[in-house]
């Protein structure tokens, strides 16, 4: 009798289940369409190749592991701030900026202006030669950063960047294995692969000695929003997974491929304490979350009340303020980013542990070269002349706002939204 | 033995502040008491040793050998002698072995059979190597084959327990074409360069490349943070399979009862969970029977057997020749396989005189019923070590099965603070009660109980 009970109750439950879900379904398709808001710009008329002879072209000549978004895929021929147009000259809401790497917006006038300049003037020469334009962007870089994260080095790439700064904590602290988070994304290099913690970005390759702690997830993570008990589970690795000692952690403040996770409020401090008394440095990927997207702050690690020994930099150039809301994407990202979309990244790191890399030589032939300098100097600029960061700041709460409010209508969508821009300034 | 632990060691003399560490029944039963228990009677002299004593010994140490050798004892034992479940220094001080050369010696020191079997074989042809045929070797593999379950039937032999994971771990990386595995916290597996990735204690591990190894929430009834709900850490390897690798791993490898860590048992339930996980990540389980294989936990022959499961390559060594350094790996035919990609050779694995006492091993353990006797043995000694919990403060935690025992000493037992220092000085006090025991676990704060399977009830 127990039995038939349970299994009525959960076929009924089940039902209900359904029937909400269909319920929401029909209220957001019978809802009238929203527009987007007027944009006085006319894209310029494309006359190239259309998205069926490019995706042949892509299926035949740039590998099968290439994927595109969409049942249909979108050409994308144009852009302008926080738009995009397609080959027909229709209008998108850019909700993406190129995975979260357009920051000042689409061919923002005063980057474009800058790099169109110094294209003319000397587009390559590499740092064997002097050049102001890598000295001047490296200063107002450096200028951002707290306490003595003054040294830069630039290279090409987000990948590039964690692969330079897991090298200089290796050498560094002359141990090796490293520390990251379940869920992580940091690059799809052969070493960088090791740090990026989801099955789907991970070749069936050696990837060294790293260890991959609890994932201090507020959401689905096994100790919900307890940072104490995931910075255990750090020590506990530590104790008995390492020598004792350790080369350096690694974490995205919100990790981002990972959908937008927060790290529970408080961890970073605990763990960045476990892992230098372990004789490790902790390494910020700022990647996605720098240049004031957070809005609460220009880094997204000061949302944690840290200071890393590493951070990286990439993506992130031009900032691109508005947002869309997609019922497909559960997150939304307000996006920075450190050159607008130009081929960038960067570490920022202090005399000390720069100093180990004089031991022998590294070089990168494109890294600082003066387009992409001053590239990145146009975005800072851009960055602080229209005040992006409190722009992020203020859209993103009222959008975070909206989103909760959808939460509240539909069941099945947004059951978890961020809330960076509101409760933590 | 534990009775005299506690009563010898408030009325021993110059024990004074031993007596602050235990409770007012003990004192109690201290003041009642006039009996001085003594190791059982032993009809046997050993014979008279004229060799250097133990500080020429351990001068010659500290110069010829490494710097990183360490003993027991604040005076180390030089011990010259053994016999069944006894052992004999320089002096012929006669002491109750319950360590068994780090659950190593299983039919007892110097036994008859095996002895003979080891002295036969060495008269008759001591090594060869496996390019000529002979007996030995598959007369013992054919026996040992036959202890095991499944498909399980395919022997390689190697000369230590090291040497035997090494061989594990890579024959599952090249079966699965993987190279993650996944290991226990707290864990001992060796000590070369693959399987110390696999140990995970950070006091065994050196600074070097240990590449490819995950190590999953230790399944510790008593310290870990699940207690004993083998299911929930079971979950970890599904989380670290999940996201540490590519979704398919190499294997895992676990021991049934961690030795080194401290005869940690695995919280029930956990293994099937996690071979289940394993599994469908295409990955191999390999059960780590090094210490608790071979009778001595008493309930079933092999460790594994006691979580019901069925690993896919188990290896073995210290019980397998009672001391004689020999390993195995045992397999199935499929995996075995992946040897015959290139060559695989092992100069003295599997050489005659090893096997032979591998052999023997194995028939005294069948005609002196030794893994009955681990289990009657050893549960009533578990029962004893229960009843002192109760009286002793100092006792966090008894443990284990057979005769592979842990008594856990910490000074708080709600915070579970480890009793490092404590418990050198009940080591060395038992001792010169004239029983050796051994010492274990993460903090070093663990007894560990491993005697020969021989063990009395007298003993105990």
């Amino acid at each position: 009798m127990a039995t038939q009970r349970n299994l009525l109750s959960r076929s009924l439950q089940a039902a209900k289940s359904r029937y909400r879900y269909h319920q929401s379904l029909r209220r957001i398709s019978s809802a009238a369409a929203p527009e987007l808001p007027p944009f006085g710009y006319e894209p310029k008329p494309y006359s190239g190749p259309l998205a069926d002879q490019v995706l042949e072209k892509r299926k035949k000549y740039l590998g099968p592991s290439l994927f595109h978004y969409y049942q249909k895929p979108l050409n994308i021929v144009e852009g302008k701030m926080q738009y995009l147009f397609d080959e027909s000259g229709k209008r998108y809401l850019d909700g993406f900026a190129g995975i979260v790497t357009v920051s000042c917006g689409h061919c923002h006038p005063d980057v474009l202006g800058a790099i169109v300049e110094q294209s003319k003037l000397l587009q390559h020469a590499t740092t064997i030669y002097l050049h102001h334009a890598i000295a001047d962007f490296a200063e107002e870089l450096a200028s951002k950063m707290p306490g003595n994260l003054k040294v830069v080095y630039f290279v090409n790439s987000g990948t590039e960047a964690n692969e330079l700064a897991m090298l200089m904590a290796r050498l560094y602290s002359g141990n090796l294995g490293m520390l990251a988070l379940r869920n992580a994304y940091h690059g799809g290099s052969a070493s960088t692969i090791g740090l990026t913690a989801l099955n789907t970005w991970k070749y069936p390759i050696p990837q060294g000695e790293i260890h991959h702690v609890v994932n201090p997830n507020p959401y689905r993570g096994v100790f919900g929003s307890d940072a104490n008990q995931y910075a255990e589970d750090v020590k506990d690795h530590i104790d008995h997974g390492t020598s004792g000692q350790v080369a350096g952690f690694i974490a995205e403040t919100i990790q981002g491929v990972g959908g937008a996770v927060e790290l529970a409020p408080g961890y970073l401090k605990l763990v960045y304490d476990i892992v230098r008394k372990a004789g490790g440095v902790c390494i910020a990927d700022e990647v996605q979350t720098g240049f004031g997207r957070t809005g609460s702050h220009y880094w997204g690690f000061e949302t944690q009340g840290v200071t890393p020994d590493i951070v990286t930099m990439a993506k992130m150039s031009d900032e691109f303020d508005a947002i869309t809301v997609s019922f497909l994407s559960l997150t939304t990202y307000i996006y920075q980013g450190i050159g607008n979309g130009l081929p960038l990244g960067a570490v920022v790191t202090t005399p000390a542990i720069a100093s180990v890399m004089a031991q022998k030589i590294q070089f990168n032939t494109f890294g600082g070269n003066p387009v992409c300098s001053a590239g990145g100097l146009a975005v800072l600029k851009v960055l602080d002349k229209e005040q992006r960061q409190k722009h992020c700041a203020d859209v993103g709460s009222h959008l975070i706002q909206r989103l909760r409010d959808l939460q509240q209508r539909h069941d099945y969508f947004l059951v978890d939204a961020l809330d960076y821009s509101m409760s933590k300034l | 033995m534990q009775r005299f632990a506690t009563r010898r060691g408030i009325c021993g003399t110059g024990v004074q502040r031993w007596r602050r560490c235990l409770s007012q029944l003990a004192q109690k039963t201290e003041e009642n008491e006039v009996y001085v228990p003594k190791i059982p009677s032993f009809d046997y002299s050993p014979p008279a040793y004229k060799g250097p004593t133990a500080e020429e010994i351990l001068r010659k140490r500290k110069d010829c050998l490494s710097p990183s050798m360490f003993t027991f004892y604040k005076k180390p034992l030089n011990v010259v002698h053994g016999k069944m479940q006894y052992l004999f220094d320089e002096n012929g001080r006669r002491y109750l072995d319950a360590f068994g050369g780090i659950a190593t010696v299983c039919c007892g020191h110097c036994h008859p059979d095996v002895v003979k079997a080891i002295v036969d074989q060495t008269n008759q042809l001591q090594h060869s190597t496996i390019l000529y045929l002979n007996h030995a070797i598959t007369d013992f593999a054919d026996a040992l084959a036959s202890k095991l379950p499944g498909d399980l039937k395919v022997v390689f032999f190697t000369n230590s327990g090291t040497e035997a994971n090494e061989l594990a771990m890579m024959m599952a990386r090249l079966y699965t074409g993987c190279h993650d595995i996944i290991s226990l916290r707290n864990a001992y597996h060796g000590n070369a360069a693959g399987t110390m990735g696999a140990t995970a204690q950070s006091n065994w591990k050196f600074n070097v490349v240990q590449s490819g190894v995950h190590h999953a929430v230790n399944p510790d009834p008593y310290r870990g943070i699940f207690g004993s709900d083998g299911e929930k850490y079971a979950k970890d390897i599904e989380d670290l399979i999940q996201f540490g690798t590519s979704g398919h791993v190499a294997g895992f490898i676990s021991e049934a009862i961690q030795g080194v860590g401290g005869i940690v048992e695995l919280a029930a339930g956990y293994l099937p969970a996690a071979y289940s996980s394993v599994k469908k990540a295409g990955g191999l389980c390999i059960s780590d029977e090094v210490q608790a294989g071979f009778g001595r936990t008493g309930s079933h022959f092999w460790g594994f057997e006691s979580h019901g499961v069925v690993p896919d390559i188990v290896t073995m060594a210290k019980g397998i020749g009672n001391g004689i350094p020999l390993g195995a790996v045992v397999t199935t035919p499929k995996i075995a396989e992946v040897l015959t990609r290139r060559s695989y050779f092992n100069t003295f694995g599997g050489n005659p005189v090893c096997t032979a006492a591998g052999l023997a091993v194995l028939k005294v353990i069948k005609r002196e019923k030794l893994q009955e006797n681990a289990h009657v043995v050893g549960s009533y000694l578990k029962d004893r070590l229960c009843a002192l919990k109760d009286k002793h403060e100092i006792i966090g935690d008894v443990r284990g099965s057979g005769m592979m025992l842990g008594v856990e000493l910490v000074t708080d037992r709600h915070l579970k603070t480890p009793a490092k220092t404590e418990i050198l000085h009940v080591m060395d006090q038992m001792k010169d009660m004239g029983v050796l025991i051994g010492k274990g676990g993460f903090f070093g704060n663990v007894f560990r109980i491993t005697p020969p399977l021989c063990f009395t009830k007298d003993d105990a």
